[in-house]
């Protein structure tokens, strides 16, 4: 099932005659075209067109309280923010949230799948309530964390040492951060790698215990390799999902102590500033970035095209 | 597998211990939300006073309300829509054999992994300009848009465990076309079909930059947004239990969703591998 | 609370239902205002004030049918309640009157020709009996763009039982803390030094108190020199001093009037709002509580200076019925009611000596000298980016390098003047 979805002779196509082969190609290649032809479109118009009008727009100073002062200004407004510590240092607090909770969610989210998958008992309820993380709205959870760190109201400042209020200093903040973001997505990480796990067939597991492998030989030696593909997928996935991180930092911080992502800090510029040109300029480095993942996880590390898309 | 008594407890501690994981945040917010305001500095897990005030403010509050018919609504249509026409493109992708299909896997790879701070930057000027700001269409545009990747792919994984020969079977034993299709694949393709709708509305109803964004007032405001605007009722007064509240309110029905329908959508989500 | 045009007394759960239903079924019309609508609504969005429904109702009443003011309330922080108007200005919404404008807003706003100036008649009843300060805050290029509403100075709040005699200067307040600290007892002076708008206040004060200014009178270029330089060592020695609180770097408005009510703080440089909230929550403690003038470098300082002001957004449907609605909210028996009853200083001068006064507001002659030498912060568009900058540089004051953030903060103030800097 975890067929290179890129390559079009895996796919079983079922319920076609043996007809004049050419005349009912052509049909099902018009019908195919037809059929994904409004998914294509609003997908191309309604990010294409913006991109585009991204990358002009950072070409140009635009701040809506200056109507008067709009002008092209070529590459001035990559220039200025690649030299602004704020951008750099926003930019390394993304890597270190993307970073760390990456890797946390993959261990995680492997002991969850496993515990999903082979549960002899009430693996329905477990599997279910899994869920509810992915499926709570971040903002909602986000909220909750923010309390539960405010010395006073929250449970957990109780754990640390009278007075400390985690979520003002730089680096505790980033640690809440992490937390929140772990919580969140490693169901979502888990699932990927559970469906990674049911690839894995039962009778290699068998042979190899018979032969008297243990339980995290097998695991290292036979699992993980046949992973190796449903790993590389989540990874992607959520490498990327990581590196937009917005609404956890949002609500926990708003970016305060620099503890912002890229994507905040664009915000900042776009919502706050009103700045378009400078908005824009960081809109269209961030795309870059992501592209830039997205290639190397693709090509260097060589992940075939996931089974399941998400936001 | 063998389910000897030690198997059985210890699979119930780990399991418990997941329990834990998953559901610890989720009572807490619940228990913010019950607590009596004036309790909240005592920073205790569960409440010392329990009161339904929270609840009764938040339904008082006219913006929160029209938020979540906002969120309802918006996410009702976006929904229908990227199923309607994700349907068809995974039919397309299951079903049929044509050059361009690995353009639009690739295309709906790349609008999932599309950062959304480099669409909100260009929306955000181009609904002004076109007046779409802070209205229903100019939210709707967006979110058929991220939710078309999952709709597609998730579509296509549930199209290609139906048996088709079931449809050519019920023609060749007399039926029309369209009563083969309508008795036999529509049944079929309808738990998929409401799987990927479920999974669809959870992208929308979840949303939050695209929604402090593009939008300004309560007429277009979703109830995620609508939350991080509370003011306190008075002065000196935090907004924490309304938020509190707010914030289970619009958990609710996903927690119903994903509780009801697990198996489908972890089917869904795992391509087909996991069927439960 | 927002207060939308619900008929008072439906049940809550009535209401909750009409109202979604009618979101549901409103949605997708396009042109349907949030706030109120209909051709005499004028809407007024104004920060959370306790008195400023009983103040519209008062002058809806006067009005006689003219306009009904509908009160829309914005989110508590300052930057929340920018970040909203503006937003919606910049998408020129038809459904903003009157906005309830931070004094520093006011070049912003006029400079994107987003407010609309006050003339003739208007202007005339704006300006009859204000008091020059706070009129100063609401004009631009020389034009009125805002009617002040009320005005806010910072003063000394102490504890007479611990500082029988206050300092006039911050290194005063250091000896006393340093003397409280070594008898044992509550030393902490709160300041707002946390990462934002509070702390580029205290050091505009500073630097005014020293003689200087951030930005030079036409808001083109940063005039920071030496006394600025001055201003940093203060802040950087205070903040290293037995008068620092620890957590002074998370400190804001309400966090330093908690402190000093909960006892953990021995005074606060605080807006007067501090008193009103005293009288409520520990009416014990409030005859030893008592003000003095903001602290200089070597004597009194010049405090800062704050308030709201009201403005006719420029593309308000209905100017006349707005610009009649915000003289109203702002005429004498207004300022009045939000003196007594929220703690916001009057800004038109006869008011200060209006019955009631003299109990509720014993401060005021205070506050009327403050204001003769009051602070203005820097007039210019992008004062929103030149605080952002400077709060991000300042903070936390005792890591202050006064040369090294001198230099920073020029540097950045800048970039900022011509928007070619970026916001953290």
């Amino acid at each position: 099932m975890n067929e290179e979805l890129s390559s079009t002779e895996a796919i079983p196509v079922v319920g076609r005659e043996a007809a004049p082969a050419s005349a009912n190609r052509r049909s099902e290649r018009r019908l195919g075209w037809m059929l994904c032809a409004p998914a294509a479109v609003v997908m191309v118009a309604v990010t294409g067109w913006p991109i585009v009008y991204s990358v002009l727009l950072s070409l140009q100073r635009f701040d809506l309280r200056f109507p008067a002062r709009k002008a092209w200004i070529g590459m001035d407004n990559y220039a200025t923010v690649l030299s602004s510590s704020f951008w750099w240092n926003a930019f390394a607090v993304t890597m270190l949230v993307t970073v760390v909770s990456v890797a946390v969610e993959l261990v995680l989210g492997m002991v969850i799948a496993l515990v999903m998958y082979r549960t002899i008992v009430g693996r329905g309820l477990v599997r279910a309530v899994v869920l509810i993380p992915y499926g709570i709205v971040t903002v909602a959870a986000a909220y909750g964390w923010k309390y539960a760190w405010t010395p006073g109201t929250g449970f957990l400042t109780r754990l640390l040492p009278a007075g400390s209020a985690p979520l003002t200093d730089h680096f505790p903040a980033i640690g809440i951060v992490i937390l929140a973001e772990i919580w969140k997505t490693t169901p979502f990480m888990a699932l990927l790698l559970m469906a990674g796990l049911a690839l894995v067939p039962e009778d290699a597991l068998k042979a190899a215990s018979m032969d008297g492998a243990t339980a995290w030989q097998r695991f290292i030696r036979i699992t993980l390799p046949l992973m190796k593909p449903a790993i590389l997928a989540a990874l992607l996935f959520r490498t990327l999902d990581a590196f937009r991180i917005f609404d956890d930092i949002f609500v926990l911080t708003n970016g305060a102590q620099n503890t912002s992502s890229v994507s905040l800090i664009a915000y900042h510029n776009l919502i706050g500033g009103l700045n378009l040109g400078i908005g824009s300029t960081m809109s269209v480095l961030i795309f870059i970035t992501v592209a830039l993942i997205a290639f190397v996880f693709v090509k260097v590390l060589g992940t075939s095209a996931p089974d399941a898309g998400r936001r | 597998m063998d389910r000897t008594a030690g198997g059985i407890t210890r699979w119930s501690v780990v399991n418990l211990l997941v329990l834990l994981y998953a559901l610890v945040p989720v009572v807490w917010i619940a228990s913010l939300s019950f607590k009596d305001p004036s309790t909240f500095a005592e920073g205790t897990f569960f409440p010392t006073r329990w009161t339904w005030r929270n609840y009764r403010g938040i339904f008082d509050n006219a913006d929160f309300v029209r938020g979540l018919g906002n969120s309802i609504g918006i996410g009702l249509v976006s929904t229908v829509v990227a199923i309607a026409i994700g349907t068809m493109a995974a039919y397309a992708v299951a079903r049929l054999d044509f050059p361009g299909k690995p353009l639009v896997l690739g295309l709906s790879l790349l609008i999932a992994m599309f950062p959304q701070i480099s669409l909100v930057t260009p929306l955000f000027e181009i609904e002004r300009s076109l007046g779409l700001f802070d209205t229903w269409p100019g939210l709707i545009l967006p979110y058929i848009t991220f939710a078309l990747p999952l709709t597609i792919y998730t579509l296509s994984t549930f199209f290609r465990e139906i048996p088709w020969d079931l449809e050519k079977a019920a023609k060749m034993d007399g039926a029309t076309p369209l009563q083969a299709f309508r008795l036999v694949i529509v049944p079929l393709a309808t738990p998929g079909v409401v799987t990927t709708a479920i999974l669809a509305f959870i992208v929308c109803w979840n949303d939050f930059l695209f929604s402090i964004s593009l939008t300004s007032s309560s007429r277009a405001r979703t109830a995620p947004a609508t939350i991080s605007f509370f003011t306190g009722s008075s002065q000196f007064e935090n907004p924490t239990g309304s938020i509190a509240a707010a914030a289970i309110v619009i958990t609710i029905p996903i927690v119903v969703f994903v509780l009801v329908f697990q198996r489908r959508i972890v089917a869904g989500l795992t391509s087909g591998a996991v069927k439960g | 609370m927002l207060r939308a045009p619900f008929p008072a007394g439906a049940p809550a759960g009535r209401r909750a239902a009409a109202a979604l239903a009618a979101a549901l079924t409103a949605g997708t019309a396009a042109g349907c205002a949030s706030g109120a609508s209909g051709s005499r609504v004028v809407n007024l969005y104004n920060a959370p004030q306790e008195s400023i429904g009983a103040i519209a109702s008062r002058c809806n009443r006067e009005a006689h049918g003219r306009y009904r003011i509908v009160l829309n309330t914005l989110p508590r922080g300052a930057d929340d309640q920018r970040e909203q108007l503006v937003r919606r200005l910049a998408a020129r919404d038809s459904g903003l009157d009157v906005l309830g404008l931070d004094v520093t807003w006011t070049a912003e706003l006029a400079e994107a020709g987003w407010i609309r100036e006050w003339t003739g008649r208007y202007a005339q009843q704006a300006r009859e009996g204000t008091l020059p300060g706070p009129l100063g805050t609401g004009t631009w290029q020389g034009k009125l763009y805002a009617a002040p509403y009320n005005t806010n100075v910072q003063l000394l709040w102490y504890r007479s039982d611990l500082m029988p005699d206050p300092p006039t200067t911050w290194t005063g307040l250091i000896k006393e803390s340093q003397r409280l600290a070594a008898a044992g007892r509550p030393h902490y002076g709160e300041v707002t030094g946390a990462q934002f708008e509070g702390l580029v206040v205290w050091f505009n004060s500073l630097v005014a108190s020293a003689g200087g200014r951030i930005l030079s009178p036409d808001g083109r270029r940063v005039d920071l020199g030496p006394s600025a330089l001055t201003a940093l060592r203060t802040m950087r020695q205070f903040a290293r001093s037995a008068a620092a609180d620890p957590s002074m770097s998370n400190t804001k408005e309400d966090d330093a009037r908690l402190a000093v009510e909960s006892g953990r703080g021995a005074y606060e440089i605080n807006w007067p709002f501090v008193y009103a909230s005293m009288a409520k929550m520990k009416p014990g403690m409030l005859k030893r509580f008592k003000w003095a003038p903001y602290p200089g470098i070597t004597g009194p300082g010049r405090a800062p200076l704050g308030g709201a002001n009201f403005a006719v957004s420029a593309y308000s449907a209905k100017p006349d019925a707005a610009f009649q609605a915000a003289l109203c909210l702002r005429d004498r028996r207004s300022q009045r009611t939000a003196a007594i009853q929220d703690g916001l200083p009057p800004t038109i001068e006869a008011v200060y000596r209006a019955p009631g006064m003299a109990k509720a507001y014993p401060m005021r002659q205070a506050i009327l000298d403050a204001l003769k030498t009051a602070a203005p912060r820097p007039l210019t568009p992008t004062y929103q980016n030149v605080s952002t900058v400077s709060a991000e540089t300042l903070s936390p004051p005792s890591s202050i390098d006064p040369p090294r953030t001198l230099g920073t903060l020029r540097g950045l103030i800048e970039d900022a003047l011509q928007s070619k800097g970026v916001l953290p």
